[in-house]
């Protein structure tokens, strides 16, 4: 009888904790979406043999910067990076209006569109 | 007469010392100064000229046995301040053969110690009688029974015995003059006392007075016994003296033939005879009789700037001290070839041969040294004439030979030398092609004439000559060959034939200057694909295509460049690619997608100058797009 009693209170924890796992995994879930989810990866092997295929195009590019090849102030910058998945190093220009500090050795994600001229040009970009 | 020979050799001594410390005799002097340019060895080319004749010299001295003492120009030998007459050197030469050639025999032993009595028995020390000396002058004659002697013994001997027999003629005329000299007094008396007879006489007659007599004395000119006396006395006066003057005569000829004939064994390099002579003449003639008569010109010349007074004694020490240098020569011909100095020894035993050539002393030199020392001397006598031909190829074979027979032979000088001059020949030569293929002939010809000099037999000399007689044929067809070429842009045609060409182009003031661009332009391209060539054999393919893509650029039609870029390709695909992209790219004006691709390229080599320009440029053209586009 005593067990009886005993029960509801530890049925009604668990059913608690239960709820609680559920909707925090909801909640985590829906905040950690990335920014750029909805771009797709940028062929590089394929960019590198014809860019004149990818121009106007939108995709995302995570890469590593290995080095400033040029800046011109008020312009931007020419910078050399190495992205994920391929050996190759690529071209990108970011802007000046973007901001950033772009440091040699740090990773992003960004947001590309192919300009005229093959250019990668980068519309946006994130730390990862 | 041991205080006048110490004396004497004294100032011999001090006379030899003084003209040692001058240089020795004036004859040395001109040797000397021309053995000084000899050691320098070869010298390097100055201004394009090699110095062929320092080599020479070098070469000369090296290859020349004579020692230092020896002139064979002015024909003399030069000892101790004293010059001999050397004679002719083919004639010496010939002496020395011989004596290398012969055996050292055992009568020449027998000889040797029968002068060596001889001389002993002549010692003044000895205290020599008379049967002594006579047993010494019998000696000379079993001496003179020797080949080697020449008969000298026999002229010695008979001198001596001229000079006892001159000796016993004296005796005799002495007597007569004994005898003449007695009259001479009995007629002195006579004289005398008829003369105080007459005054006595004419003094009796004056006290009587008798005048008529008195005169017929005085006219009657009859001679008086008196004056036949006188004249018996003038005549004895007059053979005395006609006898002294005799005896003289006699005396001095022998004296003097003695004293000619000392002198004339020293100059022969007769020491042992000059020394027999001197000592059977301080025997026969008084010490004061030493001073030298004769040969004074002949011993000026022996003993040049001498202003002594020449003794017979000065001779015998001359004699006896080359007889010790003989010896003391030969110990160190001996010395020297045992310890392997076999260059040395030869020097010296020249020397030596020369100065004791009739001396026993060389008979110490053993046979089989002597056929060693003969087979080095022809040898380098072979390699002096081998020299005088300029025969190069010949002289460094010979070396190695006489090298083989001298440990002390400089070899590696010689051969160093040879080198240095055939080295020489070959780039005056190449010097010569080059300028002749320039059209410069006249400093071709010089260039040519220079190489001739210093190597006669050169090879390449032939060679050039047989290419110059090619290219004077080619060359009257040249210009038309040159256009033809030259319209059809076949560069590496123009530059295979550039020396013909360059004959025939020679004086053409338009075309040369063409033919010198496409040469220096196909050198260049030449010069980068056997760069590329090395760069591969080192395994680097990328650096090797980049070096031949840099010679494309001079010009891209080059048939040996393209084939060695093809060859290449297979192995540079990779970059090739993405280079080739890039630069399609480039020329379209997507300055974006050549960067791309010139990345892409130095992914793949790294150091690569094309990539490395390539990025710099496109970067900087698309920077300024897209600064233009703001």
């Amino acid at each position: 009888m005593s067990r009886d009693l005993n029960q509801p209170p530890k049925l009604l924890i668990r059913r608690l904790f239960i709820y609680f796992l559920i909707t925090s995994g909801v909640f985590f879930t829906g905040c950690s979406k990335s920014p750029f989810a909805d771009l797709e990866p940028l062929p590089v092997n394929d960019y590198l043999k014809k860019p004149g295929n990818f121009l106007g195009n939108t995709y995302l590019l995570s890469a590593q910067i290995d080095s400033q090849i040029e800046w011109e102030e008020g312009v931007g910058r020419i910078l050399a990076v190495e992205t994920e998945g391929s050996t190759s190093r690529l071209p990108v220009f970011v802007p000046d209006s973007s901001g950033q500090n772009l440091n040699v050795g740090q990773r992003y994600k960004m947001q590309v569109s192919i300009r005229k001229g093959g250019l990668i040009y980068v519309e946006d970009l994130r730390k990862f | 007469m041991w205080k006048i020979y110490a004396s004497s050799s004294l100032a011999w001594l001090l006379f030899v010392s003084l003209l040692n410390a001058q240089g020795g005799a004036p004859i040395n002097g001109g040797r000397a100064a021309t053995a000084q340019p000899a050691q320098a060895g070869v010298s390097a080319p100055a201004n394009g000229v090699f110095e062929s004749n320092s080599f020479l010299e070098m070469a000369n001295r090296v290859f020349d046995p004579s020692s230092d003492s020896m002139d064979f120009e002015n024909g003399s030998f030069s000892w101790k301040g004293k010059t001999f007459n050397i004679a002719e050197q083919r004639a010496f030469r010939s002496r020395l053969e011989r004596f290398l050639l012969a055996f050292p025999i055992k009568e020449e032993e027998q000889y040797a110690q029968l002068m060596s009595e001889i001389m002993d028995g002549l010692s003044v020390s000895n205290n020599n009688t008379d049967d002594d000396i006579l047993d010494v002058w019998q000696l000379l004659f079993r001496a003179s029974d020797f080949e080697i002697d020449g008969g000298n013994s026999t002229i010695i001997a008979n001198q001596v015995f001229n000079a006892w027999r001159i000796r016993k003629e004296s005796r005799g005329v002495q007597l007569s003059h004994r005898d003449l000299e007695d009259i001479r007094k009995y007629q002195q008396d006579i004289v005398a006392n008829r003369a105080r007879m007459l005054k006595l006489i004419e003094g009796r007659k004056a006290e009587n007075s008798d005048s008529e007599s008195a005169d017929a004395l005085a006219i009657s000119g009859i001679p008086t016994e008196e004056s036949f006396r006188v004249s018996d006395l003038v005549e004895t006066e007059a053979k005395l003296k006609a006898l002294e003057g005799q005896v003289a005569a006699t005396g001095l000829q022998a004296k003097l033939q003695f004293q000619s004939q000392i002198v004339s064994f020293l100059m022969q390099r007769r020491f042992e005879h000059a020394l027999v002579l001197s000592g059977f003449y301080q025997v026969l003639f008084k010490g004061s009789h030493q001073t030298l008569e004769v040969g004074k010109s002949q011993l000026q010349e022996f003993l040049p700037g001498s202003d002594l007074t020449f003794t017979v004694d000065s001779m015998s020490f001359i004699a006896r001290e080359a007889i010790n240098d003989v010896k003391k020569g030969v110990e160190t011909v001996n010395t020297a070839y045992s310890e392997r100095r076999t260059m040395l020894a030869l020097e010296r035993l020249q020397e030596v041969f020369f100065l004791g050539e009739y001396s026993t002393a060389l008979n110490n030199i053993p046979a089989e040294q002597r056929r060693h020392l003969l087979d080095l001397y022809r040898n380098l006598i072979e390699a002096g004439d081998l020299l005088e031909m300029k025969d190069y190829t010949s002289i460094s074979s010979l070396a190695d030979e006489i090298s083989k027979l001298a440990d002390d032979f400089p070899k590696t000088r010689v051969l160093s030398g040879v080198e240095t001059a055939k080295s020489m020949s070959d780039m005056a030569v190449f010097a010569a092609s080059q300028f002749r293929n320039v059209g410069q002939i006249e400093k071709a010809r010089e260039e040519l004439r220079q190489a001739i000099d210093i190597w006669p037999s050169n090879p390449a000399i032939r060679e050039f000559q047989m290419e110059t007689t090619k290219l004077a044929t080619a060359g009257s067809q040249g210009v038309n060959v040159f256009d033809d070429l030259y319209e059809r842009n076949d560069r590496r045609a123009i530059f295979e034939r550039r020396m013909e060409l360059g004959f025939a182009l020679a004086e053409d003031e338009e075309r040369r200057p063409l033919l010198m661009g496409i040469v220096e332009e196909v050198g260049r391209i030449d010069l980068l694909v056997k760069q590329s060539e090395e760069l591969m054999k080192q395994g680097e393919a990328y650096a090797a295509w980049e070096l031949l893509n840099e010679a494309s650029k001079i010009n891209g039609t080059d048939g040996p460049m393209n084939q060695a870029r093809a060859e290449l390709a297979p192995r540079v695909s990779d970059f090739v690619l993405q280079v080739d992209r890039a630069d399609r790219q480039s020329e379209d004006g997507h300055h974006a997608a050549a960067l791309a691709a010139y990345m892409a390229a130095q992914d793949i080599y790294p150091a690569s100058r094309i990539c490395r320009e390539g990025i710099a440029r496109e970067a900087s053209a698309l920077i300024a797009g897209l600064s233009a586009s703001e």
